[in-house]
């Protein structure tokens, strides 16, 4: 049970991060994830100056705040013509920097940090359940994680149009009346949703491998955004048993295997994709040579 | 045109037989066994966070007990990542005790829900609040690192003792011998450590450190206690910390300051350089075993070696 309960939530965090970061990579924004993950320190450290608690209620809160804060600045800064990368950076390293000057002025005795008060750990996810009328409901982590993904695939599959054209070209969408700036605050709303639920779950690097690994190894594979998304899915589905997998057998991190085997597969997608491998392109090369010989 | 398809592919499989290297050298770093719970029925099977916890059970369970701790020796609580293992520990045990007070972060809320389906027990359940150090912003946070005042040690050892009798109430009378054994030694080690510490001239009373885990050391046996990080070992420490606490050293003539086993030495060396360019040499008077204690099997691999070490440490470099 408890492997069927790691797998589902791993599954899920997976999925969401895996159709947001078709998007994320689209947009060349895929480093917002690991932007999201630094930035909400300030959040927490003001819920719990404001609270007196470290309960996990009141972290998520606070970090899901910032996380909205971040977004939006970032997109802010980027319709205003800072570059995508320079707006996540900027953003991102004040608002964690605010995190820590605060601590070190206020909370100097007190251990706050984020892997200690916000990040979850995938291993632990079935043991923290939720209970409704003194019933057991199961892991919270996977009813967040799955409201969330619902959320995800009703958003994006209701504009879906609206959104595929938003990420390739901008000029066109606004040019036909779509209104290109809601649907990039929209986008960046429900990533910060699903980052900040999943870090709470399941700790940072696994939500910021699956937002960018799978997304990036889809794109090397189909030039189409709807495979793409199915193809990122499951990539992150298949790298959440794989690395599950190898973490039994090697006694390790289990975040960190699945992020290892989402690696693993971006690799090979790098190496053998038909379209754009290193494989594919070096053979056509070769022909192409020797034809012209 | 041949030749360079041969050393296209002989490069291929470098990069391959680097890949396997490097997966084998990760599978063999990985393979840390002798740490699941090995005995079949009969053993109460206790699974502690740290390992100053399991030691305790050890030596109060004896052969009917089989404790094991989630993080290994020199592990930093703050830092600690489990591991896939680490699911079977904590599934398999009929008791989890840990330390509490947040030292555990995140995890404490979920061996607290866990409590309902088995026993989990914070060792510092039994401490007044008066007995605890909090933090002066008035937050509401209490300094978890409670076993620098072995009198702490004492109410956890109670408190472990009580809940496997309660568990195990076929050994009852063993476990109470046991601790009763126990728990003289601590009282022996706490009177130890006030000799010892009151045997330091009252100037250079002073245990300067990385980080800030001493509080309760320094409350019970009468040393002022200066740390350069915050509580949290990933905190950032200032450019002012650094200054006044070089500015302390010179001021006071302190003789020596302390690193930590699983904290970084970096930061201290930075004030002991500090001191040294206006004129005052301190010397690193030892390593202080704070948050984790030193390799099984050797002296400092239990709690009254761990306390005993640090005390002789720093009696030998003020005094």
């Amino acid at each position: 049970m408890t492997d069927f309960w790691i797998l589902l939530t791993g599954g899920l965090v997976a999925s969401c991060c895996a159709i947001l970061g078709c998007f994320l990579v689209l947009r060349r924004m895929s480093m917002i994830g690991d932007a999201i993950s630094h930035s909400v320190l300030p959040g927490i450290v003001i819920a719990f100056m404001m609270s007196g608690s470290r309960d996990s209620f009141v972290m998520l809160l606070g970090a899901s705040v910032l996380g909205l804060i971040t977004v939006f600045l970032i997109q802010l800064f980027q319709q205003s013509g800072v570059q995508a990368d320079a707006s996540i950076g900027v953003v991102f390293t004040a608002l964690f920097a605010i995190g820590v000057v605060l601590v070190s002025l206020n909370l100097k005795h007190v251990d706050i940090d984020l892997d200690c008060v916000l990040y979850g750990e995938i291993a632990h996810v079935h043991w923290n359940t939720w209970e409704l009328h003194g019933s057991d409901m199961g892991p919270k982590a996977v009813w967040m994680l799955g409201f969330t993904l619902l959320v995800i695939i009703a958003v994006i599959g209701l504009f879906y149009k609206q959104f595929k054209l938003c990420a390739f070209d901008p000029a066109l969408a606004a040019a036909i009346g779509i209104p290109v700036a809601l649907f990039h605050y929209l986008l960046m709303g429900l990533v910060s949703m699903a980052t900040v639920s999943s870090f709470e779950s399941v700790g940072a690097i696994l939500v910021v491998g699956m937002l960018i690994i799978p997304a990036s190894a889809a794109y090397l594979l189909t030039d189409r955004l709807g495979a793409m998304i199915f193809i990122s899915v499951a990539i992150g589905l298949a790298s959440t048993g794989l690395g599950y997998g190898v973490s039994v057998v090697l006694d390790a991190s289990i975040a960190g295997c699945m992020v290892c085997a989402a690696a693993v597969l971006f690799i090979l997608a790098f190496l053998l994709s038909p379209s754009h491998g290193l494989l594919a392109r070096k053979l056509r090369r070769r022909s192409l040579r020797e034809r012209t010989i | 045109m041949r030749l360079k398809t041969n050393s296209a592919i002989r490069r291929w499989i470098m990069a391959m037989l680097f890949l396997t290297a490097v997966m084998l050298f990760v599978t063999a770093c990985g393979s840390n066994s002798g740490n699941d719970f090995t005995s079949g029925e009969g053993k109460l099977k206790v699974t502690a966070t740290i390992g100053m916890i399991a030691d305790v059970v050890n030596n109060i369970g004896g052969d009917h007990v089989e404790a094991i701790g989630l993080m290994g020796p020199g592990v930093d609580p703050h830092l600690y990542k489990a591991s896939q293992g680490d699911i079977k520990k904590l599934d398999q045990a009929d008791v989890i005790f840990y330390n509490g007070l947040h030292l555990e972060g995140k995890m404490a809320e979920m061996l607290e829900k866990l409590g309902k389906k088995k026993t989990t027990v914070a060792v510092s359940s039994r401490l007044e609040e008066s007995a605890l150090r909090s933090d002066p912003s008035g937050a509401g946070a209490h300094d978890p690192h409670i076993w620098f005042d072995v009198r702490n040690w004492i109410s956890a050892a109670e408190v472990i003792r009580d809940t496997l009798v309660e568990k195990d109430p076929a050994n009852a009378d063993n476990y109470k011998k046991r601790a009763a054994d126990y728990l003289v030694k601590l009282e022996e080690l706490d009177r130890y450590t006030k000799e010892q510490i009151a045997s330091i001239p009252e100037a250079s009373r002073v245990l300067v450190t990385a980080h800030d885990a001493f509080g309760y050391f320094g409350d019970a046996y009468g040393i002022k206690v200066m740390g350069l990080q915050g509580m949290s070992t990933a905190s950032e420490y200032g450019t002012k910390d650094v200054t006044t606490l070089r500015d302390y050293l010179v001021d006071n003539k302190i003789k020596a300051v302390f690193v930590e086993s699983s904290v970084p030495k970096k930061s201290i060396e930075a004030v002991i350089e500090g001191a040294k360019q206006m004129g005052h040499d301190v010397a690193i008077g030892g390593e202080l075993f704070s948050d984790a204690m030193g390799k099984r099997g050797t002296e400092e691999g239990t709690y009254i070696g761990m306390v005993q070490h640090n005390v002789d440490t720093i009696v030998h470099a003020l005094k």
